[in-house]
């Protein structure tokens, strides 16, 4: 039918790297610039930035439904996170609940609140930082479920889960007792942060503060049938674990980016100073343009469920968290006093750059992965 | 302790399979007590591991290490800025490069990553050690961090290399990142593990670690093993199993064993000498699953419906080199990393290749003799030092067998005849021509 052939030509245009990474350049370079001190030292939650960013696709654009542009996803994420590292990672906590909402079985998760979700008109995040550990092994599942009639009882407590608020939503996982298996399962569901969920604020965090950061805690919460996105949750983890990992990527990259920024505009003056100083801007730039190509070739791949993928997948986060580490210490270095003011972008990043490094999977979680994943399996 | 007299005993290494004959502690199996000389082994004795003769044998001196600065800290180094070299594999290829690196120059910084612990052992050991009766302690010839302690080199066990920039010159393991002058590949290949023969369910031995596993759970009492695909190291671990007093089935897909390797004649030979020794031989047979039965068993299902009900099943369908490394670093791959044939460079100028995962001429080269002369000139290379070059020979193929001992020489062409040059109840040689060019020569004693 003509109708929908043309919004599919207007979908494919909007994601359409040319029209879309300006558009979100735009943005970045000018609202979010001017309250990026306010974000990362006063905890403003950027909402309008957000909502500007979904009216120009650029917080869909990874979705299957827009065409699944992961690549052109992660430079968007890079271009806000070159300017704000908070908000680059907010863009992530909404896209990858975007990607839960697109695998619910139920239209109103699937179509309604995902269009809403798409467009920043709505908004959430992920509390999947302590599940995803727990499905590796290094710490126990926070949430449990229990069944009750037309749906489950969630109870307990996940601290620390971003870009949520009272009135919005994020995707969250439980172990199931039923007493029924044997093997442990999980149900991934849609938890709506209404007055039935106590969301209590977090100590203050030495960055990344407009997050809006909260502990969850749920007594007897319940969960209808409707909101549950996977039960169990398990092969649809799997499934989108790769592009979940591959994403964050785009704070990496543009972390990074920024922090090469600031040297090079530093460069005339103090060049002559800074040429005794290690990872320079011209090395440190190749170094990014070889991981973004690695991770654009990805991008393109994230089909495959093989381990070689997988591994590449981890090994390219970990150099993302590295490579974010040196450069914004060198950002640092090369500007100096100025760099180290408290409104300074240098010292900003340096705790974005940590953020990056720290934030599940963390540099020791994708080693400990990656170690499991290379060692020899042989019969028990 | 240390006696007087035995500071006299001198080492003695076998040129093929790198075997060393201790005078201290003789070769009881072979019937020479400890204290034997090797002047005086009988001329008729033979390599326990590979049967060549005292000839092949040649004087071994560990390579002693220079005097490097013992209170020096070669990590620091790394951050300063000298960067050294990186050696990834702590099999015999990266322990070679390694100390020949040490050797030639004492003060160049050596990193060795690897995976496991970095013992040293012998490979070629692992598919006769259950016949003959080996234990850990025997195998084990030293640990990694003793060796690495003792050449100066920074050992980084249980390390596995996750990526690598080539730019940047960078290897990032699971211990952490590490910078490089010059990098060497020394991984070794892996044991091809197909859909049907899944890892958790089939063993396959390929380093000392999962010959101990498998040995443990084989336990003291007679077992009933299936061994999957009878190459030579199919049809060396079905042997060794069988004399140890287990009980074999060996299946080999293709008419007899060692089919691509051997004539028909020398393979049904082979294969009436492995059923003498009491091994039960499936020939063309493939294996289409593997499952596990509830009394722990496991069911190896071939391509007519028949199932083979075992205790274990071991799996000898071959190695394939691991590439994901190498495209990593966009170095030129086919069946291994290609390298130069006199210097073992890859296709970057940074990166070295040696042992089992280089691909020399389009085939794979995975033998233990050239890895000495290998590693000899990938040192001089990096250190840059003058060096003839190393000249590549593919090494005769022996048959750690005492069924059927047989030696193959050169490289058998599957679609040339062969022809006959003796055919005695007590010998077997057949060779290929190319006119009057011999390119294969085969031998089997009875």
């Amino acid at each position: 039918m003509p109708e929908t052939t043309d919004r599919q030509d207007m979908t494919a245009s909007r994601h359409d790297e040319t029209t879309l990474l300006p558009r979100v350049r735009a943005i970045a370079e000018g609202p979010l610039a001017a309250k990026v001190v306010d974000i990362d030292q006063h905890g403003y939650y950027p909402l309008d930035i957000l909502a500007q960013l979904g009216e120009v696709g650029a917080l869909d654009a990874h979705l299957a439904r827009s065409g699944g542009h992961i690549g052109t996803a992660i430079k968007a994420m890079t271009e806000v996170s070159r300017v704000c590292g908070a908000t680059g990672f907010l863009m992530w906590c909404h896209m990858v609940c975007g990607l839960y909402l697109e695998h619910a079985p139920d239209a109103a998760l699937n179509t309604d609140l995902l269009a809403t979700h798409s467009a920043g008109k709505t908004f959430g995040g992920t509390a999947l930082s302590n599940p995803m550990k727990a499905l590796a092994g290094i710490e126990r599942m926070a949430l449990s479920a229990h069944p009750v009639d037309g749906g489950y009882e969630i109870s307990g407590t996940l601290p620390w889960v971003s870009h949520i608020a009272y009135g919005q939503y994020c995707g969250a996982m439980a172990a199931l007792q039923d007493g029924q298996e044997e093997e442990t399962r999980e149900i991934l569901f849609l938890l709506r942060l209404d007055d039935r969920v106590t969301l209590r604020a977090c100590p203050h965090f030495s960055g990344m503060e407009g997050t809006s950061t909260w502990s969850i805690r749920l007594d007897r919460y319940f969960l209808p049938d409707q909101d549950v996105i996977a039960c169990p949750a398990r092969p649809l983890i799997a499934e989108i674990k790769a592009p979940f990992i591959l994403l964050q990527v785009g704070m990496a990259a543009g972390v990074i980016q920024g922090a090469i920024d600031s040297i090079w505009e530093v460069e005339g003056q103090l060049g002559h100073v800074n040429r005794y100083l290690e990872d320079r801007p011209e090395a440190l730039q190749a170094e990014l343009d070889a991981l973004v190509g690695r991770a654009m070739a990805l991008a393109e791949r994230t089909h495959e469920q093989g381990k070689d993928y997988f591994l590449d997948t981890l090994d390219l986060r970990a150099h993302g968290s590295e490579l974010s580490l040196r450069a914004t210490q060198s950002a640092l270095l090369h500007q100096g006093a100025r760099g180290y003011l408290s409104s300074a972008g240098p010292q900003r990043r340096v705790r974005e750059a940590h953020f990056v490094a720290i934030v599940t999977p963390a540099i020791k979680h994708l080693r400990a992965e990656m170690a499991r994943l290379s060692a020899e399996e042989l019969p028990a | 302790m240390t006696g007087q007299g035995e500071e006299t005993f001198r080492q003695y290494i076998c040129r093929v399979c790198g075997l060393i004959y201790d005078e201290a502690l003789g070769d009881p199996d072979s019937g020479l007590l400890p204290g034997t000389l090797f002047h005086d082994i009988p001329e008729d004795w033979a390599c326990p591991l590979c049967g060549v003769t005292k000839l092949d044998f040649e004087p071994y001196i560990p390579p002693q290490p220079g005097q490097y600065a013992s209170n020096g800290d070669d990590q620091s180094s790394f951050v300063r800025g000298q960067d050294g070299v990186v050696v990834i594999g702590g099999g015999t290829a990266g322990w070679s490069v390694a100390q020949r690196l040490k050797v030639l120059d004492p003060d160049c910084p050596v990193t060795l990553v690897t995976g496991c612990s970095g013992d040293i052992y012998a490979k070629p050991e692992l598919s006769v050690a259950l016949s003959r009766g080996l234990d850990e302690a025997r195998l084990n010839r030293g640990k990694g961090c003793d060796v690495a302690a003792r050449y100066g080199i920074r050992l980084m066990a249980g390390a596995f290399v996750t990526g690598l920039d080539p730019m940047a010159r960078r290897v990032r393991t699971t211990s952490g990142t590490v910078r490089y002058r010059a990098l060497v590949f020394a991984y070794g290949a892996q044991p091809i593990v197909l859909p049907e023969l899944p890892a958790d369910l089939v063993w396959r031995v390929n380093n000392l670690p999962a010959w101990l596993r498998l040995k443990a759970t084989l336990g003291d009492t007679p077992r009933t093993i299936a061994v999957i695909g009878a190459g030579p190291v199919g049809c060396e671990l079905a042997e060794d199993a069988a004399r140890a007093g287990h009980s074999v089935t060996l299946l080999s897909r293709g008419p007899w064993p060692m089919d691509t390797l051997l004539p028909g004649k020398a393979g049904s030979l082979l294969a009436s000498r492995i059923v003498q020794s009491g091994i039960t031989l499936r020939n063309d047979t493939q294996v289409i699953g593997v499952r596990k039965n509830d009394e722990g068993s496991v069911s190896v299902r071939l391509q007519n419906n028949d199932d083979i009900i075992a205790d274990l099943a071991i799996s000898a369908v071959g190695l394939r080199t691991d590439l994901r490394l190498p495209a990593m670093a966009g170095l030129k791959t086919d069946c291994g990393i290609i390298v130069d044939e006199n210097t073992l460079r890859t296709s970057d100028p940074a990166i070295f290749a040696l042992g089992d995962c280089i691909s020399v001429g389009g085939r794979p080269c995975r033998y233990i003799g050239p890895i000495g002369a290998q590693a000899d000139a990938i040192a001089h290379a990096i250190l840059g030092l003058e060096h003839a070059g190393y000249v590549h020979e593919i090494p005769p193929l022996r048959l750690k067998s005492r069924a059927l001992p047989l030696e193959l020489r050169g490289l058998p062409d599957p679609e040339r005849s062969w022809e006959v040059v003796e055919d005695s109840p007590k010998r077997l040689a057949m060779r290929q021509c190319d006119g009057e060019h011999v390119i294969a020569f085969l031998e089997a004693m009875s």
